[in-house]
């Protein structure tokens, strides 16, 4: 009995030993009994984390916008990050659920029994933490791996640039608006990482809705765009006069490219690599370019 | 309806003693009145015809052939028949439901109806809009009323019908819209909008509008709402005015004792044509006090028919 | 009197948009900076004076004027839809012409997209790359012909759905249904494209800041032909004020004339729509704003509910790329701003003239 009892204690002690707690973005702590086998993602990013992780069998539901890498898109889809199926969710028995810290759901899952994660990287130095804490909510020693790697890779798509494409003056369109990507954004740093100039400072904030006439002042040497944000771009007024239009420096990407260029998760390495591709391929090379006219 | 009319241009005798002769019109207005204090001669000693065209001396001007009309599904008039004397003042007078309105509405082209609606001869569907316009002018109830713009805009719609296209005022309109307003005294607030008027008020300015139209006939349903006694009185003088012009006045009214200054009077019941004759024949009052299940009695009482109601 | 403050009210108009345009030429992304000075002064510095040239009229001349006139659309079609609804609180979008020019741009955005985001996900076909040159019909057509072509389509919908002119009861019910049906299928086309979104965003806030000479030649061009066209038929409008019945016994050919104001209506509402997106208030605030300073009969009121919505749409504009520049608000955001609080303040002014016993 005496030995039962010890043997009991022992055992309990452990278990709270491997039990975790992890503070979420929401400022939540979340407590796990185990490394959870069921994980339900609601983010794209996350998904992409997970999987980066070598976890991915451990996902048992994603949303519907999660299509990377190709197997995770034969899981159950439980709806949007901003609409999920809340049904859906619970029937899935998640050890827990991670979403973005703009999810609505988050309250309902948690009242529903739920362990419930909320992280959302904004920044490079967000993607870091952000794989940090996955790592430790999935239980994987050295997430920090995958950060390395990623660094690895925008260094050496940095290097990969030819010596004139560095201070090329570039424009980065998210979207119609226009919503510009400003130097404190990810994609900002991605670009500052490779070495060229970004035409919207950090003071205008990570995504500014910009008076084209800025644009157009600020003569950009290069512009990225996607695809179905390109419509129309030469027609808009004064900007065929803009440098980047003039000789043809435009990149469109295509909709699978944006869309990785758009995440900040683990592929910004492959964001990098196409941004460096663009820059190689359609910046011009005497980069001592024109200034900002006016 | 037999059509017993009296002989043409019989003059009809000014303050007579007896309003019941046989041939007269109604008479001039003022003779349609019940001598003072003499009490209606009960039954029917007057061989006035009933359900008799009213008047002499002028032809009908607005004539209905089995009109059955209604709004949606069962028919309100039920196959009625009307022939309206030119030049006289005639009132539409019935209960709640009796389709005074319908009937007034197809009168003036405003109802779909099956039959025939008749207008100075010509069917109604065949005159051009606006020479219909010009000839025919209206006033409804409870209709929709432009707050913002001017007493004097207000009345000055009333000539649209003369106005061609895209053309100003003219003098022609500018007088006609002075002498409508003037009659019925709303020349002086001219300048101010139709919101700011009192229920009374605007009523008078939808009657200068009705009245700038110059028309020969003029269809008023319901015109003394909101108007207090004087006015009323006033109303009352106008239409005589009119009618001594030779314009024809059909109306619908609800106060039973202004509708019995009228010369005719068409009383209905459930969408049909009880009585038609002249205001001061007594099978008149006899068909008013039945529609009204015999709730009222008319009495003369200083120069006038009045409806009393019995408790 | 009152033709006199009409035409004071006119020519007050004028002037302010006179004044509109050329502070339009001062202000943009650099905020307020006086380029008059190298315009009107060549000599003094020619670089500066081609680069000023360059920024006032590729930029933002056309864009001051093209807000003017697409505010001179909306308050035109206000003042046309408040007369033909005899309704205070109708506006240019009433008969589903901003519904039906949303879901054109949806779907002109969900199909330049290609395939992402579709239901399931199953279905994505990554291979498929839309490229500029596609020859789809929505990128041919851009989003403003797809704006357009949107608001036409619903305007006609909603005259079936009424079957016809005839009650305008019916008319405005059909406007609201269709107004709410297609904004649903708008709501679930972003759905199934929700990259989509944010541009829609941007759309549905209404934008001046693409506005160049081509759009403000069409925009003109429209203009002058509503304007005509409704001046012709203000006094169906004046009849109507007094009710159907009284219009008809008035010999006002209804039917025909509806329809042709319907026509304005919708003419003028799709084109300033398919150029600026979906600007709110404008239409329904510019008719109040000269009711409240004079009372005129509809040929003036159109005329001056038209200058009006352009003043207001005018400023709004230049605030809009004013106030912190090189960001740029919302125009539809200011616009309510501006309009909603005038008319607060002349509601105030006009209540507490009546408690101080004041008369109207």
């Amino acid at each position: 009995m005496k030995f039962c009892s010890l043997l009991l204690a022992l055992l309990s002690l452990c278990a709270s030993a491997s039990a975790l707690q992890v503070t979420d973005d929401r400022g939540v702590t979340v407590t796990l009994a185990a490394p959870p086998q069921r994980i339900v993602s609601l983010l794209p990013s996350l998904t992409e984390t997970v999987c980066q992780l070598d976890q991915c069998h451990r996902l048992v539901g994603v949303d519907r916008y999660s299509d990377w890498p190709a197997s995770v898109r034969k899981l159950p889809q439980v709806g949007g990050g901003l609409d999920p199926n809340i049904e859906a969710i619970v029937a899935l028995r998640p050890d827990v659920v991670l979403v973005a810290t703009s999810s609505r759901a988050s309250d309902r899952l948690r009242a529903l029994g739920l362990k419930v994660v909320a992280l959302e990287p904004k920044t490079h130095a967000d993607v870091r933490r952000v794989l940090d804490k996955v790592g430790l909510v999935l239980g994987v020693p050295d997430a920090q791996k995958v950060w390395r790697a990623i660094d690895a890779g925008v260094s050496a798509a940095a290097q990969s640039l030819p010596a004139g494409v560095r201070g090329t003056r570039v424009y980065f369109e998210v979207n119609r608006g226009p919503y510009g990507a400003g130097e404190s954004s990810f994609i900002g740093e991605t670009l500052a990482r490779l070495g060229v100039k970004n035409i919207l400072p950090a003071s205008l904030g990570p995504f500014p809705k910009l008076n084209p006439e800025y644009v157009v002042r600020a003569n950009p040497d290069l512009i990225m765009v996607g695809a179905y944000n390109a419509e129309g771009l030469a027609q808009r007024p004064g900007w065929p006069g803009i440098r980047a239009l003039r000789e043809q420096r435009v990149c469109i990407f295509p909709p699978e490219e944006a869309g990785v260029l758009v995440r900040p998760g683990p592929r910004m390495a492959e964001a990098a690599r196409l941004m460096a591709r663009c820059l190689t391929d359609k910046a011009p090379r005497a980069a001592a370019a024109s200034g900002a006219r006016g | 309806m037999s059509a017993a009319r009296p002989p043409e241009g019989a003059k009809a005798p000014v303050g007579g003693s007896d309003p019941h002769t046989v041939g007269e019109r109604g008479g001039s207005v003022s003779a349609a009145r019940p001598p003072e204090g003499a009490k209606v001669p009960m039954g029917g000693s007057d061989p006035h015809p009933m359900g008799a065209r009213g008047g002499s001396g002028s032809a009908t001007v607005l004539e209905a052939f089995s009109v059955r009309a209604g709004l949606g599904e069962a028919p309100i008039l039920q196959g009625l028949d009307l022939a309206l004397a030119g030049g006289r003042w005639t009132s539409i007078v019935g209960p709640n439901g009796a389709g005074k309105s319908t009937l007034l509405k197809v009168l003036a082209g405003l109802l779909r109806a099956e039959g025939r609606v008749e207008l100075l001869g010509r069917p109604l569907a065949d005159w051009p809009r606006a020479e219909r316009a010009r000839t025919l002018s209206w006033l409804g109830q409870n209709e929709a009323a432009a707050d913002d713009l001017t007493v004097y805009d207000v009345a000055m719609l009333g000539r649209l019908p003369h106005q061609p296209w895209m053309a100003p005022a003219s003098a022609a309109d500018h007088a006609a819209v002075e002498q409508a307003l003037r009659a019925t005294q709303a020349w002086d607030w001219r300048g101010r909008s139709l919101g700011a008027l009192s229920g009374g008020e605007r009523q008078r300015v939808l009657l200068a509008r009705a009245l700038a139209v110059q028309a020969q006939v003029l269809l008023m349903d319901e015109p003394l709402a909101n108007l207090d006694p004087p006015h009323q009185a006033d109303w009352l003088c106008l239409v005589r005015e009119l009618v001594a012009a030779g314009k024809t006045v059909i109306s619908v009214l609800h106060e039973i004792s202004m509708a019995l200054h009228a010369d005719d009077l068409v009383v209905m019941q459930q969408g049909r044509i009880l009585h038609h004759g002249a205001c001061a024949d007594p099978r008149a009052h006899r068909a008013l006090e039945q529609v009204f299940q015999h709730r009222i009695a008319i009495h003369a009482l200083a120069g006038q028919w009045v409806a009393l109601p019995l408790p | 009197m009152n033709l006199r403050h009409a035409s004071l009210l006119a020519w007050g108009l004028g002037l302010v948009s006179l004044g509109l345009v050329v502070l339009g030429f001062c202000i943009g992304s650099a905020g307020f900076e006086n380029l008059l000075r190298p315009l009107l002064n060549p000599a003094d510095d020619p670089v500066q004076t081609a680069m000023a040239r360059q920024i006032v009229w590729d930029i933002r001349l056309p864009r001051t004027l093209g807000a003017w006139m697409a505010g001179a659309l909306l308050g035109l079609a206000g003042a046309v839809a408040q007369g033909l609804f005899r309704n205070p609180l109708a506006d240019p979008y009433l008969l589903g012409s901003a519904s039906g020019a949303s879901l054109g741009v949806a779907l002109a955005l969900a199909g330049l997209g290609g395939a992402g985001g579709m239901l399931g996900g199953n279905m994505m076909n990554g291979a498929v790359a839309v490229s500029m040159f596609s020859s789809s019909l929505w990128v041919r057509l851009g989003l403003t012909g797809a704006a357009f072509c949107g608001a036409v389509l619903a305007v006609i919908l909603t005259l079936t759905l009424a079957r016809g002119v005839q009650h305008t009861l019916r008319l405005l019910l059909a406007g609201v249904i269709v107004g709410v049906v297609l904004g649903a299928t708008t709501s679930l086309v972003l759905l199934f494209s929700p990259d989509s979104l944010q541009a829609m965003q941007a759309f549905m806030l209404g934008s001046t800041g693409f506005v160049g000479w081509t759009a403000f030649g069409l925009m003109a061009t429209v203009w002058a032909l509503c304007l005509a066209a409704a001046w012709v038929l203000a006094r169906v409008l004046d009849g109507l004020s007094l009710g159907e019945a009284t219009a008809h016994s008035l010999g006002l050919p209804l039917a025909p004339l509806r329809a042709a104001l319907v026509a304005v209506l919708a003419l003028a509402t799709g084109t300033a729509v398919a150029q600026t997106g979906l600007i709110a208030f404008v239409g329904l605030a510019a008719p109040h704003l000269v009711r409240a300073v004079v009372k005129v009969p509809h040929g003036r009121l159109m005329g001056l509910a038209s200058l009006m919505g352009a003043v207001l749409l005018a400023s709004a504009d230049l605030l809009a790329r004013g106030l912190i520049a090189p960001q740029e608000l919302p125009v539809g955001v200011l616009t309510a701003v501006l309009g909603g609080g005038y008319l607060l303040w002349l509601m105030h002014r006009r209540t507490s003239g009546l408690a101080a016993g004041g008369v109207l």
